[in-house]
């Protein structure tokens, strides 16, 4: 493709897959994998535990090579490559660090294999350092670190010589949940502030929606939506995805008829009105999903609604989780802010709202 | 109080039988030896009560002294061949063997099994003039006609590294597979080459087994006499000879005994040297 050809807007792949298939022995941990990781983008590999992240990341690291398929980076196929000399940098889960040198010399470590001076060396070693803010940890050693330290300097080892691409496999996972928080935005910070294209995975998916530009979601190595997190989250592909990522009602309904562009469904012992869900025929039993906190119990702008009674009630501060129990015996879980207002009673019976456009129905 | 002071008298018990065994067998044989070493002695050679420094005063003549020196450069030999022979055996097995690593430990451990004074008698064979190697090596046109092998410093190293060879891959083994591979990843990732990162990684966090290796080979190679006797032709003599010699030919017991107690301090100082360096290795951690 020549450059005049690509649209301006839109940075080129600094990373590709082209088919690229990883077996172990019988098993196939990667399944034809196409991908195209763009200049500069926060990329997430999103998965439960098994599906073939770490795996990708080993691939494009170069610690492991494809059993068939093409890597890219920076448009060079680098199948003949190793590992050491590809332009990209890895934070571990287990962060790696060299037990046996202190912190500012893992830091200088990359500077140190390429021959550059020791003044520089030195002088590169300590901005990385001040960068994720540990300078003043220079002359300790790894192990008198905490876990959030250590990350840290694994990331400023990674950082020091300025990658093309950095893999962070599962970075945060070792840390408690209000340190994770802060590093989120942390990390999130810096990747926007460097520009250096970031290939993050990692298996929570609330992290992976607030950090990322776009998101591949995975499943026993193949990659079942490709997106940007408010896709993956309001236009799921598939009823998988759906319950991936955040919560969601999965209500089992079945198709009536298709009118243009709504389709009519039995559901809950009532019928509804779904819009935008092509390609259902009449008959079909499908399977339909609503985000709980799109659930409400305001009549004024819904087209749909249906009645339950309420089993259950949930307090998580911010936010009430309802858990009613529909006529038909399904659950469906309403999530509301927490703004005070008095709380329907357990057994209480309600009539629920659905509005057409947050219904999305799913083959079986 | 009470409890403190029971489990305190069962750890007693629990540790006696060892602690008497080991006093019984070493430190009581050691003690005569040391008594021994400041004896006296008559012109027939039984030993006579007393108390004298004669007997390490005896030890500084040069004699003595050559034969230390001997001692001392062949244990170094051994264990620099040891070490550099092992390593890589060692690396192969923990990083490389994969499944086969197992046996590949137990066959080390195989000829153990064997009394040692056979295994080094076969050596004998094997390098003698109508052994196995010079037939090879003549029928295979590498040489005209059998050279002596036995007999040479050569042969004594040969037989000093098959002996103490274990000793060396053991611990060195012991100290390369508790290493975590993804720090060799992570070399790699971070751009340095194998080469370089074995020797900024792997070599590092491996050097207390090879300082564990250097006294396990070099201790027992400063008192060994049989091999350099069979394989070397005994020409050049070592401590471990020399001691021999002197309880069982010369029957001078008391001079002997001096010799031990000297070997016994080398051996410590090797042990006090090997702390110290893992104390500075360990420090790096
Ligand atoms: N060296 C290997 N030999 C055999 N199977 C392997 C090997 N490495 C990975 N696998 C298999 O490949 C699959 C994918 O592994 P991978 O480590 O990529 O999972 P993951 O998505 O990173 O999971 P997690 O979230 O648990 O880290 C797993 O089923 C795993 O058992
Ligand atoms: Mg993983």
């Amino acid at each position: 493709m020549s450059p005049s050809l690509e649209e301006p807007s839109r940075p080129k792949a600094v990373v590709e897959l082209k088919g690229v298939e990883k077996r172990f022995a019988a098993f196939t941990a990667l399944r034809r994998m196409d991908l195209t990781i763009r200049e500069g983008e926060f990329f997430t590999l999103l998965g439960p535990s098994g599906c073939g992240k770490t795996t990708t990341l080993r691939l494009i690291a170069g610690f492991d090579l494809p059993s068939e398929g093409q890597i890219l980076i920076a448009g060079q196929d680098v199948s003949n490559i190793p590992a050491h000399l590809r332009p990209v940098h890895t934070v571990f889960q287990n962060y790696a660090l060299f037990p046996h040198m202190t912190v500012l010399d893992n830091v200088a470590f990359p500077l140190t294999v390429r021959r550059i001076g020791r003044a520089e060396r030195l002088e590169r070693a300590r901005a990385a350092l001040d960068l994720v803010q540990m300078g003043s940890f220079a002359a300790r050693k790894p192990s008198q670190l905490s876990g959030g330290q250590q990350q840290r300097v694994a990331l400023a080892r990674a950082l020091v010589n300025e990658p093309r691409v950095l893999l962070l496999d599962e970075p945060l996972g070792a840390l408690d949940l209000k340190l994770r928080k802060e590093m989120q935005a942390e990390l999130k910070a810096m990747q926007r502030r460097l520009g250096i294209t970031f290939v993050f995975v990692t298996h929570d998916q609330e992290e992976a929606l607030s950090m990322s530009d776009r998101i591949a979601l995975m499943k026993s190595g193949e990659i079942v939506q490709l997106d940007t997190p408010t896709g993956l989250y309001d236009r799921p592909a598939n009823a998988y995805v759906a319950d991936f990522i955040g919560e969601t009602n999965m209500i089992p309904a079945r198709v009536i008829s298709q009118e243009g562009d709504v389709t009519l469904v039995e559901a809950m012992g009532t019928r509804l009105r779904v819009s935008g869900n092509h390609g259902h025929v009449a008959g079909a039993e499908v399977q339909m999903a609503i985000r709980p906190e799109r659930v409400s119990d305001d009549m004024r702008e819904t087209e749909n609604s249906a009645e339950g009674v309420l089993a259950d009630v949930e307090f998580i501060g911010t936010d009430l989780r309802m858990v009613y129990r529909m006529t038909d015996g399904s659950r469906v879980v309403m999530r509301q802010q927490n703004s005070g207002r008095a709380v329907p009673q357990l057994g209480e019976t309600r009539r629920l709202g659905f509005r057409q456009q947050d219904l999305r129905l799913f083959g079986r | 109080m009470r409890r403190e002071r029971r489990e305190q008298l069962q750890t007693g018990l629990m540790l006696a039988p060892s602690v008497l065994l080991l006093a019984l067998f070493i430190l009581l044989p050691l003690c005569v030896v040391f008594a021994y070493s400041f004896a006296l002695r008559d012109p027939y050679g039984a030993v006579l009560p007393g108390f004298t420094l004669d007997n390490y005063r005896e030890l500084v003549q040069g004699v003595y002294l050559r034969v230390l020196m001997n001692s001392f450069s062949l244990a170094a030999w051994t264990t620099g061949l040891c070490l550099l022979i092992g390593y890589p055996v060692a690396y192969f097995i923990a990083f490389k063997a994969g499944r086969a690593a197992p046996a590949l430990l137990l066959l080390l451990l195989i000829p153990f099994w064997i009394n040692f004074l056979i295994r080094i008698s076969a050596w004998v064979v094997l390098l003698g003039r109508g052994g196995l190697i010079n037939k090879a090596l003549v029928f295979s046109g590498v040489i005209d006609e059998p050279i002596g092998m036995l007999g040479t410093v050569g042969a004594t190293l040969v037989g000093m590294v098959y002996a103490f060879l274990p000793m060396a891959v053991f611990p060195i083994y012991a100290a390369l597979t508790p290493i975590d591979r993804r720090l060799m990843e992570a070399g790699a990732d971070l751009g340095a080459g194998p080469a370089e990162t074995f020797a900024r990684v792997t070599l590092p966090l491996s050097l207390p087994g090879v300082l564990a290796a250097a006294l396990f080979v070099f201790v027992p190679s400063m008192g060994v006499f049989a091999i350099p006797v069979l394989l070397g032709g005994g020409k050049d003599i070592i401590l471990g000879n020399l001691i021999v010699q002197l309880f069982l030919e010369f029957r001078n017991i008391p001079v002997g005994a001096a010799v031990s107690i000297l070997l016994l301090g080398f051996s410590g100082l090797g042990i006090l040297l090997y702390m110290r360096a893992l104390r500075r290795v360990e420090a790096m951690k």
